[in-house]
């Protein structure tokens, strides 16, 4: 059990380590400057972003039923995606979004 | 001068009159909300030998949430249930949480454990399928559901799959000695309020999201400590590893005109080997020890027709659970049980619905006696989340 112990703290260690570079490392985007007109395009054709109305159907049905948008108001659901994005461990911009969706259908 | 008085009088309270008739309502930077749930109902038990029912008195949980910040929070859940003609009142968690970045948040005070997902997710009971928790979890259960601690969490967007993992460091567990109740030797108790030692416990759960719909979810969770006994007792050294594997799979499917969600999780306990003390009836005491080893399982799907044409069908779900449980042999609690329960629920609301279950249980051994028996229930639960 002492082994299992030893190996359990150096892998914690390690991935608080490793974690804490990237976490960090990634707060600013990093990219090479290009002109607006070819971000523009290149966005227009490759990235299909999901809306937070189909996000809001795919991560809040993971534990429970997707919460119907008029039963909080936008303070309250401001509260509520910070601590939903705590609690089941959500990215920030899939509980940015659910949180846009469901204030503009409130 | 009349007039001088009035106009610097009007100046000086016209603001304040004017906001105290005309509240704009705007909201206010610090936001404090008062959710969570309840549920009641009614149960009937027949272990073969005797028969049982009974109305539930509610149970009734509030959450607290103070939201200082779009990055600091506060949580708090207290517990309210009426059991054994008593109220009893539990601290779920209480703790306060930062968000550092987009990939990372700290929490700290009691909070519960990603030790697998039934308990820090879906125990509650609107989210909960069924009215009663799987085997291994719970009173006696094997897998931990909160500590007194300090954690890390936080997801990652892969480009489609996602990756979600928290790190953590708790009192951990304290070792039944068998001191003050004989019969429970050997088994981890997570109530570690004030830690009885130096040594603290380590675990984490990584979790992957293969699929850019999140339908599905795979996870692993750890959970060590070098030491659980009492400091300074024979116990004090006698560490513990534990691991949870989960698997969730939520996705609409049109064939099938609804949504299947699949559950699952399985637990495993090992606890060092210790020598324990049992006394007999004539005052007889012999040492004994036994390999501490625990584990337990369960898988449950259920389907919610929410395609289907009819809105009473639409509102329907059906559910399937089975788990087991299996305690270490030639410890006081041997036990080896399996579950399988049933449901069939009717969803009021996203939050609010009627669970009727029937729940049969295979037990042999166990703290009630070396025997087998089969437990049959009936439960018909109500249960809202606010």
């Amino acid at each position: 059990m002492k082994k299992a112990y030893k190996i359990s703290v150096a892998i914690t260690s390690i991935l608080i380590a490793l974690i804490t570079i990237v976490a960090c490392s990634s707060t600013k985007e990093v990219y090479t400057p290009v002109p607006d007109t070819e971000v523009a395009s290149s966005e227009e054709e490759f990235k299909i972003e999901k809306s937070g109305a189909q996000l809001w159907g795919e991560v809040c049905n993971r534990c429970h039923i997707a919460p119907s948008p008029a039963d909080y108001n936008d303070t309250d659901w401001e509260t509520i995606s910070l601590h939903m994005r705590v609690r089941a461990n959500l990215t920030e911009k899939e509980s940015k979004k659910i949180e846009e969706f469901l204030k503009s259908a409130n | 001068m009349k007039k001088l008085i009035l106009t610097l009088f009007v100046f000086a309270f016209g603001y304040q009159v004017y906001g105290q008739t005309y509240n704009t309502f705007e909201p206010s930077k610090t936001q404090f909300m008062l959710r969570g749930y309840g549920h009641t109902g009614f149960e009937y038990m027949d272990t073969g030998d005797e028969e049982e029912s009974t109305f539930l008195g509610a149970a009734f949980a509030p959450i607290f949430l103070y939201k200082h910040s779009d990055r600091l929070m506060f949580e708090a859940e207290l517990e309210f249930v009426l059991e054994g003609n008593e109220l009893e009142v539990g601290l779920e968690y209480a703790d306060v949480m930062y968000v550092l970045n987009k990939n990372m948040t700290v929490r700290a005070g009691k909070f519960l454990l990603p030790f697998g997902t039934f308990m820090e997710r879906l125990h509650p009971a609107w989210i909960n399928r069924l009215p009663t928790r799987p085997l291994g979890f719970g009173h006696d259960g094997i897998a931990p559901s909160s500590g007194i601690g300090v954690e890390l969490r936080g997801a990652f967007d892969l480009g489609g799959p996602k990756l979600n993992y928290s790190v953590y460091s708790t009192n951990g567990p304290r070792l039944k000695d068998g001191s003050e109740e004989p019969e429970e030797a050997g088994i981890l108790k997570f109530q570690n309020y004030e830690d009885n030692n130096l040594a603290k416990a380590y675990g984490g759960r990584i979790g992957v999201l293969p699929f850019s719909d999140s339908s599905a979810e795979l996870g692993f969770s750890a959970y060590s400590t070098s030491g659980t006994g009492k400091e300074d007792s024979q116990y004090e050294d006698v560490g513990a590893f534990l691991f949870a594997l989960d698997f969730s799979y939520v996705k609409p499917i049109s064939p099938l005109k609804g949504i299947v969600d699949i559950k699952a999780q399985y637990n495993n306990s090992n606890v060092d080997t210790a020598t324990f003390i049992e006394v007999h009836e004539d005052g007889d005491a012999e040492e004994y020890s036994f390999d501490n080893q625990s584990n337990s399982f369960y898988a449950q799907i259920s389907y919610r027709p929410t395609m289907a044409g009819s809105d009473f069908m639409k509102k329907l779900e059906f559910v399937g659970r089975y788990s087991d449980f299996n305690a270490p042999e030639g410890a006081e609690w041997e036990e080896t049980s399996v579950q399988y329960a049933f449901g069939l629920n009717y969803w009021l609301s996203w939050r609010s619905v009627v669970k009727f279950s029937y729940q049969t249980t295979e037990t042999e051994g166990g703290h009630d006696g070396d025997g087998i028996t089969n437990t049959d229930g009936l439960f018909l639960h109500w249960a809202i989340g606010f």
